[in-house]
């Protein structure tokens, strides 16, 4: 009963386009309002967990890497990274769309989001595939697909909020996006490369050793920074915040000092346009909590989850539900929000089905990365369709292919749990 | 008067923001190499003497006050999105109802906090309770609740308005992409 006016009341407030934060609060104060006694001191609590919801350092990992990410796409790493890519697969047959994609994996390990990978690799490597005369439908297919790594290949802003919200270790969940995360960029070269041997798309000369060798040393400096993220916290040097803090001053100092793709009087902006977004982050990041608190004081998860249990569902059942569910969730909202509403929902359900945390974790993500090139609130699309100057209709059809190799890799990875656990299993063992 | 009035707002809002966000960073940066360098004996003279048991807590009070304030810069910017499948699919009179009255929850919304934020701040005055680490009187930094909230609620009254007037809404760089300030 409560949870269908719970549901009910924030599916209305969604409808109406207001903004999935005000929404979420919106709901709790409703449900509030409507059904506890009315007293001040209760809604009192909403303002108060306004603020003690925010209240964890693990938290403020978002800010952190949403700020390097900010200096990283603007610091001029991404042609040095383009070029490296090139050098390594460029002569092979689609050579242009395999290094974009190659690229994108690249700037996925040192990059959080995955609107940000589409618009730092996205903006040079879409015109140059363009010239180079590959169908612009499928440049863009392309650059907006494997732009989704961003989230699947640490450090990833979704991981985090994953990881916040269900109380599971970013450092483990990070580990367990690696493999996933590189399988699925050689699946895409894979697909690229068929496609390219059946349609014949151009090849580039082959590079030289010295030309390997001298673009690795230009991109070292910002694929480094992977390693002090993930060495740094598997080896306990720093947590999770305190390494995106250092992935921030890192970027900084790669940026200005570097790559000199922007200097000290550009900080003003930059960090304007980082608190621009991780303000709205938190903001939503804040309201879900507020919504999971109020779900959880009406017991909704212990109820779902036991409902769940009473149909017997078989686990690899309750998956192909959760990704039928999260896949229509995905048509609707960006990922930071589906996950804070629905992983502390999930999770008790999975934990008694005996799933791994961390698994649902990374099937939660790879759903995130196909909502975001599938309309109409695929983040990936608006980005790619600004670069490419094309209409969002045929940058959505440019990417269905592409949805449907996703989709087969989201099968994939849900089924075989040793994909995603083998690493953090060996590593945490 | 009004129009001064708004461009130091404006100003007041980008600056804080910003501002927190860089020395948040700082901050946390100097905290990590402080606690690696202790471990360096010879270094110790020197960094024996400070103490960064208070970074973390610091942090997360500066980040806090950036999400209330940048939540209230972000309406301006129009980074807030909503579903609007029903907003797009609507005609143009529905559309323009629909967007007032979401704009108008929004206001309402914060307007609600910031009444209860204030009630918060009053209580916690009240008992005289103060940071953990830091101690401070948390009374002062509860107040981001209350002033952002009522920040943000003017945001939405000023995004309203303009929309009532000229029928334009703040669009952001592109989605949440001006994440990165594309």
């Amino acid at each position: 009963m409560n949870v269908t006016l719970i549901l009910l009341i924030l599916l209305l407030l969604l409808l109406s386009s207001t903004p999935i934060s005000i929404a979420l609060g919106m709901t709790v104060l409703t449900f509030l309002v409507l059904f506890s006694s009315f007293a001040l001191d209760t809604v009192d609590i909403v303002s108060q967990r306004l603020f003690t919801g925010l209240e964890s350092f693990a938290i403020m990992a978002v800010p952190f890497f949403v700020l390097s990410g900010t200096l990283l796409t603007e610091g001029g790493i991404a042609a040095r990274i383009i070029r490296f890519a090139l050098a390594l697969v460029g002569w092979m047959r689609g050579g242009l769309a395999m290094a974009a994609i190659l690229a994108c994996a690249f700037f996925a390990t040192i990059s959080g989001s995955s609107p940000a990978t589409v618009v730092a690799i996205g903006s040079i490597m879409l015109p140059a595939m363009v010239k180079h005369g590959y169908p612009k439908r499928f440049a863009v297919g392309v650059i907006a697909t494997s732009g989704s790594l961003g989230i699947l290949i640490p450090p990833s802003i979704v991981m985090i909020i994953y990881a916040v919200s269900t109380s599971e270790s970013a450092g483990k969940l990070f580990m367990a996006g690696v493999v996933p995360g590189f399988l699925l960029a050689g699946v895409l070269m894979l697909v690229t490369y068929v496609t390219a041997r059946v349609k014949n798309f151009p090849t580039m000369p082959r590079a030289s050793a010295r030309e390997v060798w001298v673009s690795f040393k230009e991109a070292f400096w910002g694929l480094m920074l992977v390693v002090i993220v993930m060495g740094g916290i598997y080896g306990g040097i720093f947590t999770p915040t305190e390494a995106a803090a250092v992935a921030a001053v890192y970027s900084f100092i790669a940026a200005v000092c570097i790559y000199r793709g922007l200097k000290v009087r550009d900080m003003p902006k930059v960090l304007l346009s980082a608190a621009n977004t991780s303000a709205m982050l938190l903001y939503i990041i804040t309201n879900a909590i507020l919504f999971s608190f109020l779900l959880t004081s009406e017991q909704i998860p212990q109820v779902l989850s036991q409902w769940v249990v009473d149909q017997q569902l078989s686990p690899w059942m309750f998956l192909l539900a959760v990704n039928v569910a999260l896949l229509v969730a995905g048509q609707f909202m960006e990922p930071s929000s589906i996950i804070l509403i629905l992983a502390p929902l999930l999770l008790p359900i999975a934990k008694s089905l005996g799933i791994d945390p961390i698994h649902l974790g990374v099937i939660m993500t790879v759903n995130m990365e196909i909502g975001m090139i599938h309309p109409p609130v695929g983040l990936n699309l608006f980005v790619a369709s600004h670069i490419a100057r094309m209409g969002m209709t045929e940058v959505s059809i440019a990417c269905l292919p592409w949805v449907f190799v996703l989709l087969a890799y989201l099968a994939l990875v849900t089924y075989v749990p040793a994909i995603s656990l083998w690493l953090p299993g060996l590593l945490y063992s | 008067m009004g129009r001064i009035f708004n461009r130091v707002l404006d100003r007041l809002e980008e600056w804080l923001i910003a501002s927190f966000m860089a020395a948040a960073t700082f901050i946390i940066f100097a905290a990590v190499l402080h606690r690696q360098s202790s471990a360096i004996p010879w270094l110790w003279d020197y960094t024996g003497a400070l103490n960064f048991s208070w970074a973390q807590e610091l942090c997360i009070y500066l980040f806090i006050w950036m999400a209330k304030f940048g939540a209230a810069y972000g309406v301006r910017t129009g980074i807030h999105i909503g579903v609007d499948v029903v907003v797009n699919a609507a005609g143009p009179r529905l559309k323009r109802v629909l967007v007032v009255l979401a704009l108008a929850l929004g206001a309402f919304f914060t307007a609600v906090i910031a009444f209860m934020g204030a009630r918060w701040v009053w209580f916690i005055h009240g008992t005289g309770q103060v940071s953990p680490d830091l101690e401070w009187p948390m009374w002062v930094v509860y107040l981001c609740i209350p002033l952002g909230s009522a920040l943000m609620c003017y945001r939405f009254l000023q995004v309203m308005a303009r929309f009532v007037k000229t029928g334009v809404l703040p669009v952001p760089s592109h989605g949440s992409a001006a994440e990165e300030g594309a």
